[in-house]
């Protein structure tokens, strides 16, 4: 599913792909170019950080299913930060589907 | 919480104290330091995070492994290249590397 | 002298060992099983990217302020600590003097870490950075 596609579905005001070392591979939306950087940097970052906390949880409660991570979602109050793999978007909470933008992310990513 | 007698620990540049979701609620300032009470605000609130994580990897651990001795944890500290952040509970101090004494600042951490 | 060898010749020095960014590529001396060592080693790669993380956030509110590169983290338990610095970890009591050697040995050892933390862990255990996650 191409970045052009996510885009489009309400809520979402920017999406990107990122690389392992968290430079911008593509992106679609209204944000400016170092925002864009950061997002993806910290994108990289917080996936990394997820796995580490998912691979621990494994770890210790010895249920599958936590691992290998997929992907997180950070809720604020009027926006929310959400990725699946290597994409990552921003999302307007007043508008769309968490839901269906996580499913959009997920294809994405596998792509 | 006494951070007057903090900043007598070696090497440190601040005290600070947080609440339990790392909102900054005090600090002490070494003068001419760098940091600010923005900078400590989120150190304070990465150093929550920090505990709580390895909090809970020190219950893994003793539970998966059956060996003691790490609950309950009293304390944590991030070593940058320059200087480190020691915390324990809601109370924290960076000292600079070159001075720093880790034993005595978290023993400081125990008796605040 | 070996970085782990010297570690474990510390009296109060449980267990010292190397580990890496990514799978299971590890190495030990000391009271650990394997499957502990392994424990381990995936505790500290979360952490050491977890506080590297911080690290580069702080930078951006606060360039130069001597947090980066982070050279490593210490978990300080009831009776007994555990500190990395770089791609080594040590497991020791909690007695006088020891963290502060500990911690001097292992930062004057490893030296200070640069900037890419994944090339640096890499270095040490062999991988490649460019290999994607997914």
């Amino acid at each position: 599913m191409s970045l052009r596609k996510i885009l489009v579905l309400d809520g979402v005001t920017a999406v990107c792909r990122f690389r392992d070392d968290g430079v911008v591979m593509e992106a679609e939306g209204m944000l400016p170019a170092d925002l864009l950087e950061r997002l993806a940097k910290f994108a990289q970052w917080y996936r990394r950080m997820v796995s580490g906390n998912t691979d621990i949880l494994s770890l210790f409660s010895q249920m599958r299913g936590w691992s290998p991570s997929q992907g997180w979602i950070v809720k604020g109050v009027a926006m929310t930060v959400c990725s699946v793999g290597n994409t990552v978007c921003l999302v307007d909470n007043s508008q769309g589907s968490l839901n269906q933008i996580m499913r959009a992310l997920g294809e994405a990513a596998h792509e | 919480m006494n951070l007057d007698k903090m900043m007598d620990l070696p090497g440190a540049m601040a005290a600070f104290t947080y609440s339990d979701r790392g909102d900054l609620q005090s600090q002490v300032l070494r003068e001419g330091t760098e940091l600010t009470p923005q900078v400590l605000d989120l150190l304070a609130h990465s150093c929550v995070a920090n505990l709580a994580i390895a909090s809970m990897e020190a219950r893994g651990w003793e539970a998966v492994t059956g060996q003691g001795g790490f609950q309950p944890l009293k304390g944590f500290s991030v070593v940058g290249l320059e200087w480190s952040v020691v915390v324990n509970g809601n109370c924290g101090v960076v000292v600079k590397n070159r001075d720093a004494d880790y034993e005595a600042t978290f023993n400081a951490l125990q008796a605040a | 002298m070996n970085i782990v060898k010297q570690l474990m010749a510390i009296p109060g020095v449980i267990a010292a060992g190397e580990y890496a960014f990514r799978g299971d590529r590890y190495s030990y001396e000391g009271a650990l099983t394997d499957e502990f060592a392994r424990m381990a080693s995936i505790l500290c790669r979360a952490n050491t990217l977890s506080v590297n993380m911080q690290s580069e956030i702080f930078d951006s509110f606060a360039e130069n302020c001597g947090c980066r590169p982070v050279q490593g983290w210490i978990a300080r338990g009831n009776q007994i600590t555990i500190c990395a610095v770089g791609n080594y970890f040590a497991f020791i009591e909690n007695r006088d003097e020891l963290l502060n050697d500990v911690m001097t040995i292992m930062r004057a050892k490893v030296g200070d870490i640069r900037d890419d933390l994944l090339a640096n862990l890499y270095a040490k255990l062999g991988g490649d950075t460019k290999e994607a996650l997914y």
